[in-house]
């Protein structure tokens, strides 16, 4: 019977077609529970995808205003370049790329044209990368007493393994909600 | 000792704080400066800061506002010119005008812009670390 059901993770009209199954079920029979069940798990996995979807877009909105806002030479009042736009574009495809896992960092002007990512969870735990114009990626990390800088080159689909265990482990110790991956374009 | 237009001693103390002024909501969060609220412009390779003593904070706005022009003053980023010099970079009276510094030292390596830019951010970093931040 729930075999029929279409459900596809990425289109919400399943989450709304579900719905009712589960907010005002009645079912009794066990085929009734296995769909209950399904569709609960469903619309759960909506609701994180909604949520994680959320996050990813408000990062991009938060990309194209710092774009337009420091798109002019001496944004800061002290000579800084206006931020690239294939920075910008390349910045978009970063946030993509990052794993469900990782939250969104913070975003930031940096004074040559590129755009500062940063975990900081606290003043003493920061895990930073700058995104310009081509494949590579600037990256600094502070842990406590710990420090340290490197380059990683993006193929543009993958964030580099370095970075991404970096912020890891920057992140170790936060509140990282594990969600399911949601694909933007 | 040697004075600057200012009435400022010609050498910035350790003790002294310095505040580099922030133009950009995106430069801070509610937990302090961001690494690119620090990070040198490469026409001079510079940080350009303002002396602060235990003046009233209106006296640093008003600095901060002249200076913006147009642009809107959100804060300033406030670290001790100690932890500057911890951090291996130099800070050194700049004046006119009234009360500027800078912040120079910064690695510099025309054949290796990226990995420049990435030592860069780790002293950044530092400086993040060390910091307190000022909101208006």
């Amino acid at each position: 019977m729930y075999g029929s059901l279409s459900i596809r993770h990425d289109d919400y009209t399943g989450y709304t077609a579900l719905t009712p199954y589960i907010r005002n079920t009645s079912a009794v029979s066990s085929e009734a529970g296995t769909l209950e069940k399904v569709a609960t798990k469903q619309v759960e996995f909506s609701e994180e995808s909604q949520a994680l979807f959320g996050d990813k877009v408000a990062a991009l909105s938060q990309l194209w205003t710092l774009a337009r806002e420091c798109g002019q030479p001496d944004w800061d009042g002290a000579g800084a370049s206006p931020i690239d736009i294939n920075a910008v574009m390349n910045s978009h495809i970063v946030i993509c790329a990052l794993p469900a896992n990782i939250p969104m960092p913070e975003l930031a002007p940096d004074p040559d044209g590129e755009v500062s990512f940063d975990w900081m969870p606290s003043r003493h735990r920061i895990f930073s990368v700058s995104i310009g114009a081509g494949p590579l990626l600037a990256y600094a990390w502070l842990d406590g007493n710990d420090k340290g800088h490197g380059v990683a080159q993006f193929d543009g689909t993958t964030i580099p393994e370095r970075i991404i265990e970096g912020i890891r482990r920057i992140l170790r110790y936060g509140n990282i909600t594990v969600r399911p991956s949601f694909h933007c374009r | 000792m040697a004075t600057l237009p200012s009435g400022l001693p010609f050498i910035v103390d350790d003790e002294e704080n310095i505040a580099r002024f922030l133009y950009h909501r995106s430069l801070y969060s509610t937990l302090g400066p961001k690494t690119s609220a620090f990070l040198p412009h490469k026409q001079d390779r510079e940080t350009s800061v303002f002396r602060h003593g235990s003046e009233p904070q209106e006296q640093l706005w008003a600095i901060g506002s002249d200076v913006a022009g147009e642009r809107y003053l959100y804060g300033a980023a406030i670290v001790k010119t100690r932890d500057v010099r911890e951090a291996r970079l130099i800070v050194h009276a700049d004046e006119p005008p009234p009360r500027h510094a800078v912040i120079t030292g910064w690695p510099w390596d025309e054949n290796d812009q990226k990995l420049q830019k990435a030592k860069q951010k780790e002293i950044a970093e530092l400086l993040v670390s060390k910091s307190a931040l000022l909101v208006r």
